[in-house]
């Protein structure tokens, strides 16, 4: 298979004080980590563990203290600003705990952005708009704008725009904190959906350990360092219902609040 | 570029409050700039025509010489064929009017005392068909067609030291054009008050053929055109420079604006109040929005943190950030003609009026005028204000730490 994400030893040490050169904490140590094109794998680990940092990393939206990393083959620590926010742009997509939708914009506004800034045309991008929305069960919500929406709507927009324009990995960082366990189940079901169905590669982060049995690959973060890195067999009754034809992402959707 | 235009203009709206207030702030400051530079142009274009009308009239017509030397003789440097030059003129567009006229001084005795006055001589038929009439305090003006005495008007000053009023005969002397002393006596049928002491001390005004007999000569010093409008001075100063080249005396011609020091300096003085007005509310707009608009930002710390890692180019972070306050620009402009225009129609049927100005004894009626480029001008001010006020926000936005950001509460 495709290697996406290849984190090589890497470290990221933090400065306490406004003195960046003194009082350094070591945030990630030493990690290495190798993500092939559609896993879906779960960080797990405590708060503090290095889960946000390792994702940042791997985002492209941190640069590590020592070692390297790679995305898609291409070597981050040798992109310029200018170029590492054209890889964000073009090949990661983003979930944040929060949501971090624009306020001001629609559900499909929001939906639009990652287009709108790689320059899409105004037709494809309402019809990929459209089918982003559709995959996630929002197309009747499209119109409003977040705060008109519930927490799991926000979350599920929040998906919409991470893989609108179909990046090779969709990065998402304790995406369920902010929901119910109802809802933070069916969210990790929606990605794993989309994952399954749209070959999607996903990385999440959580500390919520009801929701790892719904992944294939878990890698445990404690201190900073990587504790453990497993797969899981694929035996679960959700694994079974994906394997056994999948689940259309609108009869999921239609299950979610 | 739609979208991003729509963006900035929701995220203008985000805090409608703020917003409310800041569109107030230079809704004002344009405002307060209409009302000052509206009664400003009003009041220039008052002191233009009252200039003007005063005499000056909108076109003057001279010999060259008579600016390039000292007259040795007096009307030396005089317009000799004027009938014909004024003929000429008369013939062009826009002409309401020809008044010829001779600059000249002497002495004035009243067979008791004697004094200096400055005098000239006019047509009071082509000076009243122009509108210039002289301000009397008593008596009547000068009239043409009067035969036996000749007449004369005199400054207020004058009859006080001579200690004479309309009906009351003066003496008077002058060198002529071929260098003699010659006197004719007249009769004073009106006292003017001019509004400025030092001249009415001095004042003497004639009719042409009086002058022309006491010089001894058929010159005129200068020939004052008057103009439909004085909106129309550069186009008939253009066309009648030609005219003036085909004469036997090379003649220059002087727009108002070249003879009117008086309102030169006036409006010169009030420009650079209105100027030093318009750099406090530039400044007002930018130290105020500075502050509001770095307030935004802090706000949106995080969700720019999140268009920063969707891949957005820093460029673009900047660009909505001076493009939103750009949009609040227009849109305070917006308010700030209206509500400018708004109060100068209030105020102009008000009734209001300030006191006389020096040397008037009519209090000025207070007008604001819709002045076009004023309104484009101040609008332009408080855009540009209010973009360079974005651009320490929106530099910050754009060098914001991606992960700082994400994680700000």
């Amino acid at each position: 298979m495709n290697e996406i994400v290849s984190v090589e030893a890497v470290t990221r040490k933090f400065p306490l004080n406004h003195d960046r050169t003194k009082n350094l904490v070591s945030a990630l140590r030493e990690a290495s980590l190798r993500v092939e094109a559609g896993e879906f794998l779960a960080i797990a680990g405590p708060s503090g563990s290095g889960k946000t940092t390792l994702l940042n990393l791997i985002g492209c939206i941190d640069q590590p203290t020592t070692g390297r990393i790679l995305i898609d083959g291409v070597d981050t620590s040798k992109l310029s600003p200018a170029r590492m926010s054209v890889l964000r742009r073009e090949k990661i997509g983003f979930v944040f705990q929060t949501f971090n939708l624009i306020p001001v914009f629609t559900a499909a506004e929001n939906v639009e952005y990652p287009l709108l800034i790689q320059g899409v045309g105004s037709r494809e991008r309402r019809e990929r708009v459209a089918q982003a929305l559709q995959e996630v069960g929002l197309t009747a919500r499209a119109n409003h704008r977040p705060d008109l929406l519930s927490g799991g709507e926000r979350q599920r927009v929040a998906v919409a725009r991470a893989i609108v324009h179909r990046p090779a990995l969709v990065l998402a960082d304790e995406p369920t904190a902010n929901l119910d366990t109802h809802n933070a189940t069916q969210l990790i079901d929606l990605m794993h959906g989309l994952n399954r169905r749209l070959g999607l590669t996903f990385i999440f982060s959580t500390h919520d350990a009801r929701l790892l049995e719904h992944t294939e690959r878990i890698v445990r973060l404690c201190d900073g360092q990587i504790q453990s890195d497993t797969q899981v067999q694929s035996n679960s009754l959700y694994a079974k219902s994906l394997n056994e034809g999948g689940i259309h992402g609108q009869v999921l959707a239609s299950s979610l609040s | 570029m739609g979208k991003f235009l729509l963006l900035a203009f929701r995220n203008v709206f985000r805090n409608r409050r703020r917003t409310i207030m800041t569109l107030i702030m230079v809704g004002g400051g344009v405002t307060g700039l209409l009302l000052v530079g509206g009664f400003f142009a009003r009041m220039f274009w008052g002191l233009r025509e009252s200039t003007i009308n005063d005499g000056l009239g909108h076109i003057q017509i001279f010999t060259a010489e008579h600016f390039n030397r000292e007259e040795k003789h007096v009307l030396d440097t005089g317009i000799d064929n004027w009938r014909q030059v004024a003929a000429t003129i008369q013939a062009g567009r826009h002409v309401r009017g020809i008044a010829p006229r001779i600059e000249f001084n002497g002495m004035l005795s009243n067979g008791v005392k004697s004094g200096v006055f400055m005098g000239s001589a006019v047509d009071p038929v082509a000076e009243n068909s122009l509108g210039f009439t002289p301000r009397l305090e008593t008596g009547r003006d000068l009239d043409s067609k009067s035969g036996g005495e000749i007449e004369a008007l005199i400054g207020a000053g004058v009859a006080r030291s001579m200690s004479v009023k309309p009906g009351d005969g003066l003496t008077l002397l002058a060198v002529t054009s071929d260098g003699a002393l010659n006197g004719i006596d007249v009769q004073v049928v009106g006292v003017v008050n001019t509004g400025f002491k030092e001249m009415d001390d001095r004042y003497l005004r004639i009719t042409l053929p009086s002058a022309q007999r006491l010089l001894q000569s058929n010159r005129v010093t200068n020939l004052v055109v008057g103009l439909d409008q004085t909106e129309n001075t550069d186009v008939v100063a253009a066309e009648l420079a030609p005219g003036l080249r085909g004469q036997p005396q090379q003649l220059v011609l002087k727009k108002w604006i070249d003879l009117a020091s008086y309102y030169k300096q006036v409006r010169s003085l009030f420009s650079t109040i209105f100027v030093f007005l318009g750099v406090i509310v530039f400044f007002m707009v930018l130290m105020s929005s500075v502050n509001t608009l770095l307030m935004t930002m802090f706000e949106r710390t995080r969700e720019i943190g999140t268009m920063l890692a969707m891949g957005t180019p820093r460029s673009w972070i900047m660009s909505l950030f001076i493009l939103e306050a750009i949009v609040l620009g227009v849109l305070g402009a917006v308010v700030g003609v209206t509500g400018g225009n708004l109060l100068g129609f209030l105020l102009n049927h008000a009734g209001i009026h300030l006191p006389p100005p020096p040397g008037t004894t009519v209090p000025m009626a207070f007008r604001v005028l819709y002045v076009p480029g004023l309104m484009v001008g101040s609008s332009i001010l408080v855009i540009v204000s209010l973009a360079l006020a974005a651009i320490l926000p929106a530099i910050r936005a754009s060098r914001l730490q991606i992960s700082e950001a994400l994680a700000h509460v």
